[in-house]
């Protein structure tokens, strides 16, 4: 064993003390509470969606003949490919309300704020990227909803300003749906986005390792007791407890709830009703109360608000210290979101 | 909380986790084992059709039996959803809480299946019950049986019968392929159909005296006149206005697809002496691959796509109906259909957008009225048979299979129909059919043996083609029909019409003057000699002795 350890060590030149400090940095108290772990269940959900993600794509053909075909083989036939599928669509679901709910904690924790808003904006692409990781998602299964979405998506990027048909373009390789779009999607929902989203991690992870994780301090929290607990076991046993739940969660879900396949996606037939999948229920909202280029332009326009919103809050407490401007805005913000997003799902059209 | 508690909690959660994929583990078994057909599915009966399944299992285990095979029972279709009634349908009873109807029409079934019940409407299959006033019908009612109950001619031991039903041939023979017209009891000792209903678009029916008369139990329930129900005819006249019956191919209560997907499905009709497809499939190579490779047909597949879910061999749906990897699936075997040869003299399937065959000659007005040509049709047929065969081989078999379909029409259909025509200008025949011997005589050419030579040749099966068909079709044409048209302007001569006799013979005279029917008129000795000696030289016999 001594043999293998010091060849290894000569390798790995990592001392034992080293990666205990490196792994076991203190913990803040406020991470017991298990709304603070919130952070680590998407890069959880993460992991399953690449596991599942490349199960899947085993089977996966990404040409427009055989792409729906494939889904239903995965789906019918394949051993255990309902379960690795249901599980695949619901970690989705999750990873989405999970990196949405991250967010709304680290907004009204204030815990973006000096010196972390760089950290924020890369959770602000971190979003988006799972967004689009999602989008391209459903579209690759070549339902009536992923071929409607997906020219409806590329049609809303049409509308932006200059810039707009060439992002069409871009997105479905051509000026309409063709046979080059669907590998255009497949390449980045299962490879640009998930490298793209592993180097944000990568930075996101960096950044709070050397900034530290933002301290709170809870009234019923002792002044005598410590402040901080250890990562190695203590906060770990945490994760890996929030992880079996999820991975329960995602059981029965796939189980219950397994993922159905609609009607082919047929080019002639438009739909009665298109509706995205429901984190896009906001988008499409939105797109129906304002014409055009204006709800594109302002959708751009508080996207890019939300990304810069760490300097804006700076500048705002710069002039009113004590101005509880953020924490009103945030509120309107997502009554807003749950306002559309209830409201798109309630209407037919 | 303390490192141990969350130990144990991890732990709890750990065996949880276990066990929900044991579960998965477990479902994915019993997935494959109803896909090898080694359990029974598993069947949600829905809360609504809890109690028809609880009270019919006693009665009727059967059908309950039947429906736990479907794939409805495994998508949570039950009783109701398709029995399902509204106030003010005519055929709607209260049923234990609900109401319902016992006949499930087109109308019904495409609530869910919409596409398919379109497609049918379209189609000849759901024209079926047109027949109830055509000549086949008067073979029935008529010739066979009498419109009009009538007296028995003596009594018959052991079974009383007081009155004859003539339409007996009628309802039992005839409609039960074409689709009766289906009616309830009146309590006036009558019966109402479709007509007297007069439904509206949403298939209710608006004359309120009409359904105020139907004829009901003591629960209320409507009484079917017995001749038309039971009866599960593809071209059914239902009472909501819709034609036709999904079960007469989807038999209930199972719905097989892997049922409808074989021959036998079709033969319950698509047989016998006027069309024997069937027998005809059985004869060509089509068929005798099906019954040797059966097993590799992946009948019992959810999705069943020609080149991708099977290859072995093509059955009636194959061709006709079913989906290839270039062609749809459709419920109108009519659209890959490029000749029809249900008719006396075959016609080509150009149709309009009513689905009807354009019949005009004038080639302006047949581009105007045409939405589909036989030709895109051909096309469709041929994307299946691609699957299989080289587009030369394909296109080799079409031109034989015209060249045919010509044949026949133009050497016996198109001269016989001339000489029934003459006889009926002349006033030689009766304008009633089937009370002269020639009427019978042409209607064998025509109907059963020129069909048979037709669908023999659109199906590569060279036995019906000749010796069922073109060679019993000359035998009617010169040895019955000829004479018989012969014989009767003889008789006319004889009897005073000595000028209509002699425009019959006249048209006979030039038919049989044209060089396809000389041999007939001035015998082919120089014929036959020529054949004998190409014999000799190809095979050194000279093909039997010269009689």
């Amino acid at each position: 064993m001594f043999g293998i350890g010091a060849w290894l060590h000569e390798r790995i030149p990592i001392r034992g003390e080293q990666l205990r400090e490196m792994t076991n940095e203190p913990v803040p108290n406020h991470l017991r509470r298990w709304w603070f772990c919130l952070g680590g269940t998407p890069a959880y959900l993460f992991v399953v969606q690449i596991a599942t993600g490349i199960l899947l794509a085993l089977y996966y053909e990404s040409s427009p003949d055989r792409a729906y075909e494939s889904v239903r083989h995965i789906t019918h036939e394949v051993a255990f490919g309902w379960y690795i599928r249901s599980v695949h669509k619901w970690a989705a679901t999750l990873m989405i309300a999970a990196v949405i709910l991250h967010q709304m904690r680290v907004f009204f924790t204030g815990a973006y704020r000096k010196p972390r808003e760089l950290n924020w904006m890369v959770g602000m692409c971190l979003l988006v990227c799972t967004l689009m990781t999602g989008f391209t998602g459903y579209s690759l299964v070549y339902e009536q909803l992923s071929y409607w979405g997906a020219t409806v998506g590329a049609n809303i990027n049409e509308t932006v300003p200059l810039i707009g048909p060439l992002m069409k373009r871009l997105l479905l390789a051509g000026e309409a749906y063709n046979q080059q779009t669907l590998p255009r999607f497949f390449i980045l929902h299962a490879a640009v986005l998930p490298v793209a989203i592993v180097g944000l991690l990568g930075i996101h992870i960096t950044l709070l390792r050397l900034q530290g994780v933002t301290e709170f301090q809870f009234e019923d929290e002792k002044p005598d007791e410590p402040r901080h607990f250890n990562f190695f076991p203590d906060h770990l046993y945490t994760e890996l407890i929030v992880g079996l739940v999820l991975m329960i969660l995602l059981s029965v879900l796939a189980t219950v709830f397994p993922a159905e396949l609609g009607p082919k996606a047929d080019p002639l037939t438009t739909p009665e009703v298109i509706k995205p999948e429901w984190f896009f229920y906001v988008t499409f909202r939105w797109l129906k109360l304002f014409p055009g280029t204006a709800a594109v332009l302002s959708m751009g326009f508080i996207l890019f608000t939300m990304f810069l919103w760490p300097l804006l809050d700076g500048l705002i407490r710069r002039f009113w210290p004590k101005s509880e401007f953020s924490v009103w805005a945030g509120i309107v913000a997502v009554l807003a979101i749950v306002g559309l997003t209830v409201w798109e799902g309630a209407v037919a059209h | 909380m303390q490192l141990t508690t969350k130990r144990s909690i991890i732990g709890v959660l750990g065996i949880l986790f276990l066990i929900s994929l044991i579960f998965v583990q477990w479902m994915e078994v019993v997935r494959k084992q109803e896909e090898a057909g080694l359990a029974k599915p598993h069947i949600a009966v829905p809360a609504s059709s809890q109690a028809c399944v609880d009270c019919h299992r006693q009665a009727q285990p059967g059908i309950v039996a039947h429906w736990e095979g479907s794939t409805h029972a495994r998508k949570g279709v039950g009783c109701v959803e398709c029995h399902q009634a509204e106030e003010g349908d005519a055929d709607v009873f209260a049923h234990f809480g609900q109401n319902i109807a016992t006949i499930v029409t087109p109308r019904d079934c495409s609530k869910c299946h919409q596409k398919e019940a379109l497609e049918f409407a379209h189609s000849h299959h759901s024209k079926g019950g047109n027949i109830l006033a055509s000549l086949d019908n008067f073979l029935a009612e008529t010739v066979e049986g009498h419109r009009a109950p009538f007296n028995p001619h003596g009594p018959t031991p052991g079974f009383d019968v007081q009155s004859v039903n003539g339409m007996a041939s009628a309802f039992s023979g005839c409609q039960q392929c074409h689709g009766s017209k289906v009616a309830f009891q009146s309590t006036d000792g009558g019966a109402i159909n479709v007509d007297d209903l007069k439904p509206g678009p949403d298939g209710k029916p608006t004359n309120s005296e009409a359904v105020a008369k139907i004829a009901r139990n003591q629960d209320q329930k409507p009484l079917f006149h017995a001749a038309t129900w039971p009866n599960t005819g593809i071209g059914r006249l239902n009472m909501d206005g819709s034609r036709g019956s999904c079960s007469a191919c989807h038999s209930r209560h199972d719905f097989s697809p892997r049922r409808a997907r074989q021959p036998e499905n079709c033969g319950k009709c698509h047989l016998g002496p006027d069309h024997p497809q069937k027998e005809i499939y059985e004869e060509s190579k089509h068929g005798v691959a099906y019954r040797d490779l059966r097993e590799q047909m992946n009948l019992d597949a959810e999705s069943w796509v020609l080149g991708k879910d099977y290859n072995a061999a093509p059955t009636c749906a194959t061709c006709h109906m079913s989906a290839n990897t270039r062609e749809p699936a459709t419920h109108d075997p009519g659209e890959r259909i490029s000749w029809t040869n249900r008719p006396p003299i075959s016609l080509r399937m150009d149709t309009d957008a009513e689905h009807k065959i354009v019949t005009a000659t004038d080639p302006v007005e047949r581009e105007k009225q045409i939405a589909d040509t036989a030709e895109q049709k051909r096309q469709r047929m041929k994307n299946g048979c691609s699957h299989c065969h080289t587009p030369d081989y394909i296109n080799g078999f079409y031109k034989q299979y015209d060249d045919l379909v010509v044949l026949y029409n133009e050497k016996f259909a198109k001269p016989g129909m001339q000489i029934m025509n003459e006889l009926l200008k002349q006033g030689l025949r009766t304008k009633t059919d089937f009370d002269e011997e020639i009427e019978w005589t042409w209607f064998y050419l025509w109907h059963h043996e020129g069909r048979r030579a037709r669908h023999g040749a659109s199906m590569m099966a060279p036995d019906y083609t000749h010796w069922h068909g073109m060679f019993e079709v000359a035998e009617r044409f010169y040895i019955h029909l000829i004479p018989q048209a012969r014989e009767i302007a003889k008789h006319a001569a004889e009897h005073g019409k000595a000028e209509q006799a002699k425009a019959v013979n006249e048209v006979i005279d030039a038919l049989l003057a044209r060089p396809e029917h000389k041999w007939f008129k001035e015998g082919a000795e120089g014929q036959t000699e020529a054949i004998r000696k190409a014999m000799q030289e190809r095979y050194g016999q000279g093909g039997g002795e010269k009689k």
